[in-house]
Protein backbone atom coordinates (compact mmCIF):
# COMPACT_ATOMS: atom_id res chain seq x y z
CA UNK A 1 0.00 0.00 0.00
CA UNK A 2 1.36 3.37 -0.95
CA UNK A 3 2.05 6.12 1.52
CA UNK A 4 -0.65 8.16 -0.17
CA UNK A 5 -3.28 5.51 0.42
CA UNK A 6 -2.30 5.13 4.05
CA UNK A 7 -2.60 8.90 4.43
CA UNK A 8 -6.08 8.83 2.90
CA UNK A 9 -7.23 6.06 5.23
CA UNK A 10 -5.82 7.78 8.30
CA UNK A 11 -7.39 11.08 7.24
CA UNK A 12 -10.73 9.35 6.63
CA UNK A 13 -10.71 7.68 10.04
CA UNK A 14 -9.76 10.90 11.75
CA UNK A 15 -12.55 12.73 9.94
CA UNK A 16 -15.11 10.05 10.81
CA UNK A 17 -14.02 10.22 14.44
CA UNK A 18 -14.24 13.98 14.56
CA UNK A 19 -17.68 13.94 12.97
CA UNK A 20 -19.12 11.07 14.98
CA UNK A 21 -17.65 11.76 18.42
CA UNK A 22 -20.02 14.61 19.35
CA UNK A 23 -23.03 12.61 18.14
CA UNK A 24 -22.90 10.48 21.22
CA UNK A 25 -23.53 12.34 24.42
CA UNK A 26 -20.57 13.79 26.23
CA UNK A 27 -21.09 11.36 29.10
CA UNK A 28 -21.09 8.35 26.78
CA UNK A 29 -17.93 9.54 25.10
CA UNK A 30 -16.22 9.99 28.44
CA UNK A 31 -17.19 6.51 29.54
CA UNK A 32 -15.88 5.12 26.28
CA UNK A 33 -12.61 6.87 27.07
CA UNK A 34 -12.62 9.20 24.06
CA UNK A 35 -10.76 12.24 25.23
CA UNK A 36 -11.30 14.38 22.16
CA UNK A 37 -14.31 16.69 22.05
CA UNK A 38 -15.60 15.71 25.45
CA UNK A 39 -14.53 18.90 27.12
CA UNK A 40 -15.09 22.49 26.14
CA UNK A 41 -11.46 23.25 25.41
CA UNK A 42 -11.18 20.53 22.82
CA UNK A 43 -14.45 21.60 21.25
CA UNK A 44 -13.10 25.08 20.97
CA UNK A 45 -9.86 23.88 19.42
CA UNK A 46 -11.67 21.60 16.96
CA UNK A 47 -13.97 24.43 15.88
CA UNK A 48 -10.97 26.76 15.50
CA UNK A 49 -9.16 24.17 13.40
CA UNK A 50 -12.22 23.85 11.13
CA UNK A 51 -12.37 27.64 10.87
CA UNK A 52 -8.77 27.77 9.73
CA UNK A 53 -9.37 24.94 7.27
CA UNK A 54 -11.97 27.20 5.65
CA UNK A 55 -9.67 30.22 5.62
CA UNK A 56 -6.61 28.30 4.38
CA UNK A 57 -8.65 26.55 1.67
CA UNK A 58 -10.18 29.87 0.63
CA UNK A 59 -6.76 31.48 0.47
CA UNK A 60 -5.52 28.49 -1.51
CA UNK A 61 -8.07 29.18 -4.27
CA UNK A 62 -6.73 32.69 -4.95
CA UNK A 63 -3.17 32.30 -3.62
CA UNK A 64 -2.45 28.66 -4.43
CA UNK A 65 -4.42 27.91 -7.59
CA UNK A 66 -4.37 31.35 -9.18
CA UNK A 67 -0.99 32.46 -7.84
CA UNK A 68 -2.14 35.75 -6.32
CA UNK A 69 -0.87 35.86 -2.73
CA UNK A 70 -3.56 37.86 -0.98
CA UNK A 71 -2.71 39.39 2.39
CA UNK A 72 -6.18 40.86 2.67
CA UNK A 73 -8.40 37.79 2.87
CA UNK A 74 -8.99 38.56 6.52
CA UNK A 75 -11.11 41.49 5.30
CA UNK A 76 -13.60 38.93 3.95
CA UNK A 77 -13.61 37.20 7.31
CA UNK A 78 -14.24 40.49 9.07
CA UNK A 79 -16.94 41.54 6.64
CA UNK A 80 -18.66 38.18 7.13
CA UNK A 81 -18.44 38.61 10.89
CA UNK A 82 -19.81 42.13 10.81
CA UNK A 83 -22.58 41.12 8.41
CA UNK A 84 -23.65 38.56 10.99
CA UNK A 85 -23.34 41.15 13.74
CA UNK A 86 -25.53 43.67 11.94
CA UNK A 87 -28.12 41.09 10.87
CA UNK A 88 -28.46 39.58 14.32
CA UNK A 89 -28.17 42.63 16.59
CA UNK A 90 -29.10 45.75 14.56
CA UNK A 91 -31.77 44.11 12.41
CA UNK A 92 -32.91 41.45 14.88
CA UNK A 93 -33.07 38.79 12.19
CA UNK A 94 -32.24 35.11 12.68
CA UNK A 95 -28.64 33.95 12.40
CA UNK A 96 -29.53 31.75 9.39
CA UNK A 97 -30.09 34.88 7.31
CA UNK A 98 -26.65 36.10 8.32
CA UNK A 99 -25.17 32.85 7.05
CA UNK A 100 -26.68 33.55 3.62
CA UNK A 101 -25.85 37.25 3.51
CA UNK A 102 -22.25 37.02 4.77
CA UNK A 103 -20.82 35.25 1.69
CA UNK A 104 -22.75 37.61 -0.60
CA UNK A 105 -21.36 40.71 1.11
CA UNK A 106 -17.81 39.31 1.13
CA UNK A 107 -17.99 38.22 -2.53
CA UNK A 108 -19.39 41.59 -3.62
CA UNK A 109 -16.53 43.33 -1.85
CA UNK A 110 -14.11 40.94 -3.57
CA UNK A 111 -15.43 42.05 -6.97
CA UNK A 112 -15.15 45.73 -6.07
CA UNK A 113 -11.54 45.54 -4.86
CA UNK A 114 -10.57 42.62 -7.11
CA UNK A 115 -11.12 44.38 -10.42
CA UNK A 116 -8.52 47.10 -9.74
CA UNK A 117 -6.16 45.08 -7.49
CA UNK A 118 -5.91 41.91 -9.57
CA UNK A 119 -4.13 43.94 -12.25
CA UNK A 120 -1.14 44.03 -9.91
CA UNK A 121 1.18 41.08 -9.56
CA UNK A 122 3.55 39.59 -7.02
CA UNK A 123 4.59 41.87 -4.16
CA UNK A 124 2.46 44.72 -5.40
CA UNK A 125 -0.68 42.64 -5.12
CA UNK A 126 0.37 41.37 -1.69
CA UNK A 127 0.98 44.88 -0.34
CA UNK A 128 -2.17 46.33 -1.90
CA UNK A 129 -4.38 43.60 -0.41
CA UNK A 130 -2.66 44.02 2.96
CA UNK A 131 -3.63 47.68 2.76
CA UNK A 132 -7.24 46.79 1.99
CA UNK A 133 -7.36 44.34 4.90
CA UNK A 134 -6.13 46.94 7.37
CA UNK A 135 -8.21 49.77 5.89
CA UNK A 136 -11.54 47.93 6.06
CA UNK A 137 -10.93 47.11 9.71
CA UNK A 138 -10.04 50.74 10.49
CA UNK A 139 -13.11 52.07 8.70
CA UNK A 140 -15.46 49.73 10.54
CA UNK A 141 -13.72 50.64 13.77
CA UNK A 142 -14.97 54.19 13.24
CA UNK A 143 -18.57 53.54 12.27
CA UNK A 144 -20.86 54.18 15.22
CA UNK A 145 -23.77 51.84 14.25
CA UNK A 146 -21.24 49.02 13.96
CA UNK A 147 -20.15 49.48 17.53
CA UNK A 148 -17.08 51.53 16.58
CA UNK A 149 -14.14 50.75 18.88
CA UNK A 150 -16.35 48.98 21.42
CA UNK A 151 -17.29 46.20 19.04
CA UNK A 152 -20.56 44.35 18.60
CA UNK A 153 -22.15 41.96 21.07
CA UNK A 154 -24.30 39.19 19.65
CA UNK A 155 -26.89 37.30 21.70
CA UNK A 156 -25.22 34.19 23.04
CA UNK A 157 -26.21 30.81 21.62
CA UNK A 158 -24.98 28.12 23.97
CA UNK A 159 -24.30 25.16 21.77
CA UNK A 160 -20.74 24.04 21.19
CA UNK A 161 -22.01 21.20 19.02
CA UNK A 162 -23.91 23.54 16.69
CA UNK A 163 -20.91 25.75 15.98
CA UNK A 164 -18.60 22.79 15.62
CA UNK A 165 -20.88 21.29 13.00
CA UNK A 166 -21.38 24.60 11.21
CA UNK A 167 -17.62 25.15 10.95
CA UNK A 168 -17.02 21.54 10.00
CA UNK A 169 -19.71 21.75 7.31
CA UNK A 170 -18.16 24.93 5.93
CA UNK A 171 -14.72 23.32 5.99
CA UNK A 172 -16.04 20.34 4.01
CA UNK A 173 -17.72 22.78 1.61
CA UNK A 174 -14.40 24.61 1.14
CA UNK A 175 -12.49 21.38 0.46
CA UNK A 176 -15.17 20.13 -1.94
CA UNK A 177 -15.16 23.47 -3.75
CA UNK A 178 -11.41 23.20 -4.29
CA UNK A 179 -11.76 19.59 -5.43
CA UNK A 180 -14.45 20.49 -7.95
CA UNK A 181 -12.58 23.54 -9.23
CA UNK A 182 -9.47 21.45 -9.89
CA UNK A 183 -11.50 19.12 -12.11
CA UNK A 184 -13.12 21.73 -14.29
CA UNK A 185 -12.19 24.01 -17.16
CA UNK A 186 -12.32 26.89 -14.69
CA UNK A 187 -9.65 25.27 -12.54
CA UNK A 188 -7.34 24.71 -15.48
CA UNK A 189 -7.78 28.36 -16.36
CA UNK A 190 -6.69 29.40 -12.86
CA UNK A 191 -3.62 27.14 -13.03
CA UNK A 192 -2.72 28.58 -16.43
CA UNK A 193 -2.91 32.10 -14.98
CA UNK A 194 -0.65 31.06 -12.10
CA UNK A 195 1.88 29.41 -14.39
CA UNK A 196 2.06 32.13 -17.05
CA UNK A 197 -0.58 34.79 -17.30
CA UNK A 198 0.30 36.14 -20.74
CA UNK A 199 0.44 32.67 -22.23
CA UNK A 200 -2.96 31.99 -20.65
CA UNK A 201 -4.39 35.14 -22.21
CA UNK A 202 -3.23 34.37 -25.76
CA UNK A 203 -4.65 30.85 -25.72
CA UNK A 204 -8.07 32.26 -24.84
CA UNK A 205 -8.34 32.42 -21.04
CA UNK A 206 -10.42 35.41 -19.93
CA UNK A 207 -7.85 36.22 -17.27
CA UNK A 208 -9.63 39.15 -15.59
CA UNK A 209 -12.90 37.24 -15.20
CA UNK A 210 -11.15 34.12 -13.92
CA UNK A 211 -9.08 35.97 -11.35
CA UNK A 212 -12.03 37.95 -10.02
CA UNK A 213 -14.16 34.79 -9.88
CA UNK A 214 -11.46 32.97 -7.89
CA UNK A 215 -11.17 35.94 -5.53
CA UNK A 216 -14.97 35.90 -5.13
CA UNK A 217 -15.12 32.21 -4.24
CA UNK A 218 -12.31 32.64 -1.71
CA UNK A 219 -14.13 35.63 -0.25
CA UNK A 220 -17.49 33.86 0.02
CA UNK A 221 -16.01 30.88 1.88
CA UNK A 222 -14.01 33.12 4.21
CA UNK A 223 -17.09 35.27 4.78
CA UNK A 224 -19.14 32.29 5.96
CA UNK A 225 -16.40 31.39 8.43
CA UNK A 226 -16.47 34.99 9.68
CA UNK A 227 -20.22 34.92 10.21
CA UNK A 228 -20.08 31.65 12.16
CA UNK A 229 -17.19 33.01 14.21
CA UNK A 230 -19.16 36.14 15.12
CA UNK A 231 -22.12 34.18 16.48
CA UNK A 232 -19.92 31.56 18.12
CA UNK A 233 -17.71 34.10 19.87
CA UNK A 234 -20.75 36.41 20.43
CA UNK A 235 -18.40 39.39 20.42
CA UNK A 236 -16.57 40.97 17.50
CA UNK A 237 -14.33 43.99 17.16
CA UNK A 238 -11.53 45.12 14.90
CA UNK A 239 -8.95 43.04 16.73
CA UNK A 240 -10.60 39.65 16.45
CA UNK A 241 -12.45 40.08 13.14
CA UNK A 242 -9.71 41.83 11.14
CA UNK A 243 -6.59 40.29 12.68
CA UNK A 244 -3.70 40.46 10.24
CA UNK A 245 -2.15 37.59 12.20
CA UNK A 246 -5.10 35.44 11.05
CA UNK A 247 -4.20 36.31 7.49
CA UNK A 248 -0.57 35.37 8.04
CA UNK A 249 -1.71 32.13 9.66
CA UNK A 250 -3.97 31.07 6.80
CA UNK A 251 -1.15 31.66 4.34
CA UNK A 252 1.29 29.69 6.51
CA UNK A 253 -1.16 26.81 6.72
CA UNK A 254 -1.74 26.68 2.98
CA UNK A 255 1.99 26.97 2.24
CA UNK A 256 3.08 24.40 4.79
CA UNK A 257 0.35 21.97 3.75
CA UNK A 258 0.90 22.50 0.06
CA UNK A 259 -0.49 25.30 -2.09
CA UNK A 260 -2.53 24.34 -5.10
CA UNK A 261 -3.58 20.99 -3.66
CA UNK A 262 -6.98 19.99 -2.26
CA UNK A 263 -5.84 18.56 1.06
CA UNK A 264 -2.73 20.67 1.64
CA UNK A 265 -4.53 23.53 3.40
CA UNK A 266 -6.40 20.98 5.55
CA UNK A 267 -3.20 19.27 6.64
CA UNK A 268 -1.56 22.66 7.22
CA UNK A 269 -4.48 24.03 9.22
CA UNK A 270 -4.77 20.98 11.47
CA UNK A 271 -1.07 20.59 12.18
CA UNK A 272 -0.26 24.26 12.56
CA UNK A 273 -3.26 25.11 14.72
CA UNK A 274 -2.47 22.20 17.04
CA UNK A 275 1.15 23.33 17.25
CA UNK A 276 0.05 26.88 17.98
CA UNK A 277 -2.32 25.73 20.73
CA UNK A 278 0.45 23.62 22.24
CA UNK A 279 3.10 26.34 22.12
CA UNK A 280 0.92 29.26 23.12
CA UNK A 281 0.65 28.38 26.80
CA UNK A 282 0.81 32.07 27.61
CA UNK A 283 3.69 34.08 29.02
CA UNK A 284 7.04 33.53 27.39
CA UNK A 285 5.63 30.49 25.59
CA UNK A 286 3.87 32.59 22.99
CA UNK A 287 7.14 34.31 22.09
CA UNK A 288 8.68 30.93 21.36
CA UNK A 289 5.61 29.98 19.38
CA UNK A 290 6.10 33.05 17.16
CA UNK A 291 9.78 32.24 16.68
CA UNK A 292 8.97 28.60 16.05
CA UNK A 293 6.38 29.49 13.40
CA UNK A 294 8.84 31.77 11.65
CA UNK A 295 11.53 29.11 11.55
CA UNK A 296 9.02 26.51 10.42
CA UNK A 297 7.87 28.71 7.55
CA UNK A 298 11.44 29.41 6.41
CA UNK A 299 12.35 25.72 6.48
CA UNK A 300 9.16 24.73 4.64
CA UNK A 301 9.49 27.33 1.91
CA UNK A 302 13.11 26.39 1.25
CA UNK A 303 12.99 22.61 1.52
CA UNK A 304 9.42 21.54 0.84
CA UNK A 305 7.99 24.39 -1.24
CA UNK A 306 5.28 22.11 -2.56
CA UNK A 307 4.08 21.40 0.96
CA UNK A 308 3.85 18.40 3.23
CA UNK A 309 1.14 16.79 1.06
CA UNK A 310 3.60 16.49 -1.80
CA UNK A 311 6.38 15.58 0.61
CA UNK A 312 4.57 12.61 2.16
CA UNK A 313 2.19 11.62 -0.58
CA UNK A 314 4.02 12.67 -3.73
CA UNK A 315 5.94 10.72 -6.28
CA UNK A 316 9.17 10.64 -4.35
CA UNK A 317 10.38 8.85 -1.25
CA UNK A 318 11.44 10.57 1.89
CA UNK A 319 15.05 11.18 1.17
CA UNK A 320 17.74 13.78 0.78
CA UNK A 321 17.23 13.40 -2.94
CA UNK A 322 13.75 14.88 -2.59
CA UNK A 323 15.17 18.03 -0.98
CA UNK A 324 17.92 18.38 -3.54
CA UNK A 325 15.49 17.91 -6.39
CA UNK A 326 12.90 20.40 -5.17
CA UNK A 327 15.65 22.89 -4.44
CA UNK A 328 16.85 22.55 -8.01
CA UNK A 329 13.43 22.73 -9.56
CA UNK A 330 12.05 25.63 -7.57
CA UNK A 331 15.00 27.98 -7.27
CA UNK A 332 15.08 30.35 -10.20
CA UNK B 1 -11.12 40.47 -48.71
CA UNK B 2 -7.97 39.48 -46.89
CA UNK B 3 -7.87 37.41 -43.70
CA UNK B 4 -5.80 39.94 -41.75
CA UNK B 5 -5.23 43.55 -42.71
CA UNK B 6 -2.88 45.77 -40.73
CA UNK B 7 -3.13 49.44 -41.61
CA UNK B 8 -0.78 52.23 -40.58
CA UNK B 9 -0.06 50.64 -37.19
CA UNK B 10 2.08 52.54 -34.71
CA UNK B 11 3.14 51.98 -31.12
CA UNK B 12 5.38 54.14 -28.96
CA UNK B 13 7.22 53.20 -25.79
CA UNK B 14 8.25 56.47 -24.19
CA UNK B 15 10.50 58.09 -26.76
CA UNK B 16 10.90 54.99 -28.90
CA UNK B 17 8.75 54.49 -31.97
CA UNK B 18 8.61 50.70 -31.90
CA UNK B 19 6.14 50.72 -34.77
CA UNK B 20 5.78 53.76 -37.00
CA UNK B 21 3.07 53.07 -39.54
CA UNK B 22 3.20 49.47 -40.68
CA UNK B 23 0.76 48.33 -43.36
CA UNK B 24 0.32 44.86 -44.84
CA UNK B 25 -2.26 42.23 -45.62
CA UNK B 26 -2.33 38.47 -45.25
CA UNK B 27 -4.50 36.36 -47.54
CA UNK B 28 -6.09 33.08 -46.55
CA UNK B 29 -3.50 30.29 -47.02
CA UNK B 30 -0.58 32.72 -47.21
CA UNK B 31 2.77 32.27 -45.48
CA UNK B 32 4.25 35.67 -44.69
CA UNK B 33 7.75 36.01 -43.30
CA UNK B 34 8.65 39.08 -41.27
CA UNK B 35 12.35 39.87 -41.01
CA UNK B 36 14.36 42.82 -39.83
CA UNK B 37 17.30 43.71 -37.59
CA UNK B 38 16.99 43.56 -33.82
CA UNK B 39 14.68 46.24 -32.49
CA UNK B 40 12.89 46.65 -35.81
CA UNK B 41 9.52 46.12 -34.14
CA UNK B 42 8.74 42.56 -35.20
CA UNK B 43 7.67 41.22 -31.83
CA UNK B 44 5.85 44.46 -31.01
CA UNK B 45 3.85 43.93 -34.19
CA UNK B 46 2.88 40.42 -33.09
CA UNK B 47 1.99 41.66 -29.61
CA UNK B 48 -0.31 44.28 -31.15
CA UNK B 49 -2.04 41.69 -33.35
CA UNK B 50 -2.55 39.24 -30.49
CA UNK B 51 -3.85 41.99 -28.21
CA UNK B 52 -1.08 42.07 -25.59
CA UNK B 53 -0.29 45.66 -26.62
CA UNK B 54 -2.82 48.27 -27.59
CA UNK B 55 -1.61 50.10 -30.70
CA UNK B 56 -1.47 53.92 -30.55
CA UNK B 57 -2.82 54.52 -34.05
CA UNK B 58 -3.86 52.47 -37.02
CA UNK B 59 -6.20 49.54 -37.39
CA UNK B 60 -6.07 45.74 -37.43
CA UNK B 61 -8.89 44.04 -39.30
CA UNK B 62 -9.77 40.36 -39.08
CA UNK B 63 -11.81 39.65 -42.20
CA UNK B 64 -14.41 42.42 -41.96
CA UNK B 65 -14.19 43.50 -38.33
CA UNK B 66 -11.64 45.57 -36.44
CA UNK B 67 -9.89 43.70 -33.64
CA UNK B 68 -7.86 46.68 -32.46
CA UNK B 69 -7.94 46.96 -28.68
CA UNK B 70 -9.79 43.67 -28.11
CA UNK B 71 -8.71 41.61 -25.09
CA UNK B 72 -6.14 38.90 -25.95
CA UNK B 73 -8.54 36.07 -25.09
CA UNK B 74 -11.15 37.40 -27.51
CA UNK B 75 -8.60 37.63 -30.29
CA UNK B 76 -7.44 34.09 -29.51
CA UNK B 77 -10.98 32.75 -29.78
CA UNK B 78 -11.45 34.43 -33.16
CA UNK B 79 -8.84 31.98 -34.44
CA UNK B 80 -5.50 33.71 -34.01
CA UNK B 81 -2.89 31.57 -32.25
CA UNK B 82 0.63 32.64 -31.41
CA UNK B 83 3.90 31.43 -29.95
CA UNK B 84 6.41 33.37 -27.89
CA UNK B 85 10.03 33.92 -28.85
CA UNK B 86 11.05 33.19 -25.27
CA UNK B 87 8.96 30.11 -24.64
CA UNK B 88 6.23 30.39 -22.02
CA UNK B 89 5.08 26.91 -21.08
CA UNK B 90 3.01 26.16 -17.97
CA UNK B 91 5.91 24.68 -15.97
CA UNK B 92 4.08 22.42 -13.52
CA UNK B 93 2.14 20.64 -16.26
CA UNK B 94 3.11 17.83 -18.57
CA UNK B 95 3.60 18.27 -22.31
CA UNK B 96 0.16 16.82 -22.92
CA UNK B 97 -1.54 19.07 -20.38
CA UNK B 98 0.19 22.14 -21.77
CA UNK B 99 -1.08 21.36 -25.23
CA UNK B 100 -4.58 20.54 -23.98
CA UNK B 101 -4.85 24.06 -22.55
CA UNK B 102 -4.95 25.44 -26.08
CA UNK B 103 -7.83 23.13 -27.02
CA UNK B 104 -9.60 23.83 -23.74
CA UNK B 105 -9.71 27.61 -24.06
CA UNK B 106 -8.81 28.71 -27.56
CA UNK B 107 -11.53 27.03 -29.59
CA UNK B 108 -14.17 29.26 -31.06
CA UNK B 109 -17.66 27.90 -30.47
CA UNK B 110 -18.31 24.71 -28.55
CA UNK B 111 -16.42 24.28 -25.29
CA UNK B 112 -14.42 21.14 -24.73
CA UNK B 113 -14.25 19.39 -21.39
CA UNK B 114 -10.78 18.63 -19.95
CA UNK B 115 -10.89 14.97 -21.04
CA UNK B 116 -11.73 15.79 -24.65
CA UNK B 117 -9.05 18.48 -24.68
CA UNK B 118 -6.42 15.95 -23.59
CA UNK B 119 -7.38 13.64 -26.46
CA UNK B 120 -7.17 16.57 -28.83
CA UNK B 121 -3.68 17.29 -27.50
CA UNK B 122 -2.50 13.82 -28.51
CA UNK B 123 -3.42 14.48 -32.15
CA UNK B 124 -1.60 17.79 -32.20
CA UNK B 125 1.50 16.42 -30.47
CA UNK B 126 1.91 13.90 -33.26
CA UNK B 127 1.86 16.72 -35.82
CA UNK B 128 4.69 18.61 -34.11
CA UNK B 129 6.66 15.45 -33.33
CA UNK B 130 6.29 15.40 -29.56
CA UNK B 131 4.01 12.36 -29.49
CA UNK B 132 6.46 10.17 -27.63
CA UNK B 133 7.19 12.79 -25.01
CA UNK B 134 3.59 13.64 -24.15
CA UNK B 135 3.90 12.53 -20.52
CA UNK B 136 7.15 14.43 -19.89
CA UNK B 137 7.09 17.30 -17.45
CA UNK B 138 7.89 20.43 -19.42
CA UNK B 139 11.07 21.06 -17.47
CA UNK B 140 12.59 17.92 -18.94
CA UNK B 141 12.23 19.15 -22.53
CA UNK B 142 15.16 20.44 -24.56
CA UNK B 143 15.02 23.91 -26.13
CA UNK B 144 13.90 22.70 -29.59
CA UNK B 145 11.20 20.58 -27.97
CA UNK B 146 9.99 23.53 -25.92
CA UNK B 147 9.67 25.52 -29.13
CA UNK B 148 7.66 22.67 -30.61
CA UNK B 149 5.44 22.70 -27.55
CA UNK B 150 4.74 26.40 -28.10
CA UNK B 151 3.55 25.54 -31.60
CA UNK B 152 1.54 22.56 -30.34
CA UNK B 153 -0.30 24.64 -27.75
CA UNK B 154 -1.20 27.23 -30.38
CA UNK B 155 -2.23 24.55 -32.91
CA UNK B 156 -4.52 22.90 -30.37
CA UNK B 157 -6.63 26.04 -30.58
CA UNK B 158 -7.32 25.11 -34.21
CA UNK B 159 -6.36 28.62 -35.29
CA UNK B 160 -6.98 29.97 -38.79
CA UNK B 161 -3.97 32.22 -38.43
CA UNK B 162 -0.79 31.22 -36.62
CA UNK B 163 1.76 33.82 -35.53
CA UNK B 164 5.18 32.24 -35.00
CA UNK B 165 7.79 34.34 -33.19
CA UNK B 166 11.26 32.98 -33.98
CA UNK B 167 10.51 29.31 -33.46
CA UNK B 168 13.81 28.39 -35.12
CA UNK B 169 16.14 30.69 -33.20
CA UNK B 170 18.78 28.75 -31.30
CA UNK B 171 18.26 25.52 -33.23
CA UNK B 172 21.04 23.69 -35.10
CA UNK B 173 20.89 22.77 -38.78
CA UNK B 174 19.23 19.38 -38.28
CA UNK B 175 16.68 20.81 -35.87
CA UNK B 176 15.91 23.64 -38.31
CA UNK B 177 15.19 21.09 -41.04
CA UNK B 178 12.82 19.25 -38.69
CA UNK B 179 11.12 22.48 -37.66
CA UNK B 180 10.77 23.49 -41.33
CA UNK B 181 9.04 20.19 -42.01
CA UNK B 182 6.69 20.91 -39.13
CA UNK B 183 5.83 24.39 -40.44
CA UNK B 184 5.16 22.93 -43.90
CA UNK B 185 2.82 20.34 -42.41
CA UNK B 186 0.94 23.07 -40.59
CA UNK B 187 0.73 25.16 -43.77
CA UNK B 188 -0.52 22.17 -45.76
CA UNK B 189 -3.26 21.60 -43.20
CA UNK B 190 -4.70 24.94 -44.28
CA UNK B 191 -3.48 27.29 -41.56
CA UNK B 192 -2.37 30.74 -42.61
CA UNK B 193 1.01 31.61 -41.10
CA UNK B 194 2.85 34.80 -40.22
CA UNK B 195 6.34 34.05 -38.98
CA UNK B 196 9.16 36.14 -37.62
CA UNK B 197 12.53 34.65 -38.38
CA UNK B 198 16.21 35.52 -38.52
CA UNK B 199 17.14 32.29 -40.28
CA UNK B 200 16.99 33.20 -43.97
CA UNK B 201 16.82 29.58 -45.00
CA UNK B 202 13.41 29.41 -43.34
CA UNK B 203 12.14 32.55 -45.04
CA UNK B 204 13.18 31.23 -48.45
CA UNK B 205 12.09 27.71 -47.58
CA UNK B 206 8.45 28.22 -46.62
CA UNK B 207 7.37 31.82 -47.13
CA UNK B 208 5.48 33.00 -50.15
CA UNK B 209 6.11 36.62 -49.28
CA UNK B 210 8.51 38.44 -47.02
CA UNK B 211 8.15 41.76 -45.24
CA UNK B 212 11.21 43.61 -43.99
CA UNK B 213 10.79 45.93 -41.02
CA UNK B 214 13.35 48.52 -40.01
CA UNK B 215 12.91 51.11 -37.25
CA UNK B 216 9.21 50.29 -37.08
CA UNK B 217 8.58 50.88 -40.76
CA UNK B 218 8.05 48.62 -43.74
CA UNK B 219 11.30 48.65 -45.72
CA UNK B 220 10.55 46.20 -48.52
CA UNK B 221 7.82 43.71 -49.25
CA UNK B 222 7.79 40.99 -51.90
CA UNK B 223 8.85 37.45 -52.80
CA UNK B 224 11.58 36.26 -50.41
CA UNK B 225 14.32 35.73 -52.98
CA UNK B 226 13.95 39.28 -54.33
CA UNK B 227 13.62 40.85 -50.91
CA UNK B 228 16.87 39.30 -49.68
CA UNK B 229 18.76 40.74 -52.65
CA UNK B 230 17.38 44.22 -52.16
CA UNK B 231 20.11 46.74 -51.42
CA UNK B 232 18.06 48.48 -48.70
CA UNK B 233 17.71 45.19 -46.86
CA UNK B 234 21.42 44.44 -46.98
CA UNK B 235 22.09 47.99 -45.73
CA UNK B 236 19.72 47.54 -42.84
CA UNK B 237 21.35 44.31 -41.76
CA UNK B 238 25.02 44.87 -42.58
CA UNK B 239 25.48 48.60 -42.96
CA UNK B 240 25.75 50.95 -45.92
CA UNK B 241 29.44 50.40 -46.56
CA UNK B 242 29.02 46.65 -46.86
CA UNK B 243 26.12 47.17 -49.25
CA UNK B 244 28.23 49.58 -51.36
CA UNK B 245 31.12 47.13 -51.53
CA UNK B 246 28.78 44.44 -52.81
CA UNK B 247 27.69 46.58 -55.79
CA UNK B 248 28.91 45.09 -59.05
Amino acid sequence: MSVRRVAYVVAGLALAFVVLAPLTSIDAAQQAGLPLLTDKLWFRIATTVAMFVVMASGWNIIGGLTGYASFGNVAFFGLGAYTAGVVVTNLNLPFAIALVLAPIVAATFAVIVGIPLLRLRGHYFAVATLGVGVAVGEVINNIEPLGAATGLFLPIIRSDVLFFYLMLGTAILAVLTTWVILRTRFGYGLLAIRENEEAAAVIGVNTTFYKVAAFCIAAALTGIAGAIFAQWNSFINQDNAFAISDNVQMILMAVIGGTGTVLGPVAGAISLELIIQRLAGGGSGSVFSQIGLGVLLAVCVIFIPRGVIDFFGGRSKLSLRYFRQTLRETSA
Amino acid sequence: MSLLAVRDLSKRFGGVNALAGVTFEVEQGDVLGIIGPNGAGKTTLLNCISGLYRPDTGDIRWETTSIRGLAPYRIARLGIGRTFQIVRPFPSMTVRENTAMGALFGRPGARLQPGAALNEADTVLDVVGLGEKRQYPVLRLTVPDRKRLEVARALAMRPRLLLLDEVMAGLNQVEIEQALEMVRRVRDSGVTIVLIEHVMKVIVGVCRRALVLNFGRTLVEGPPAEVLKDRRVIEAYLGQRYARDQEP
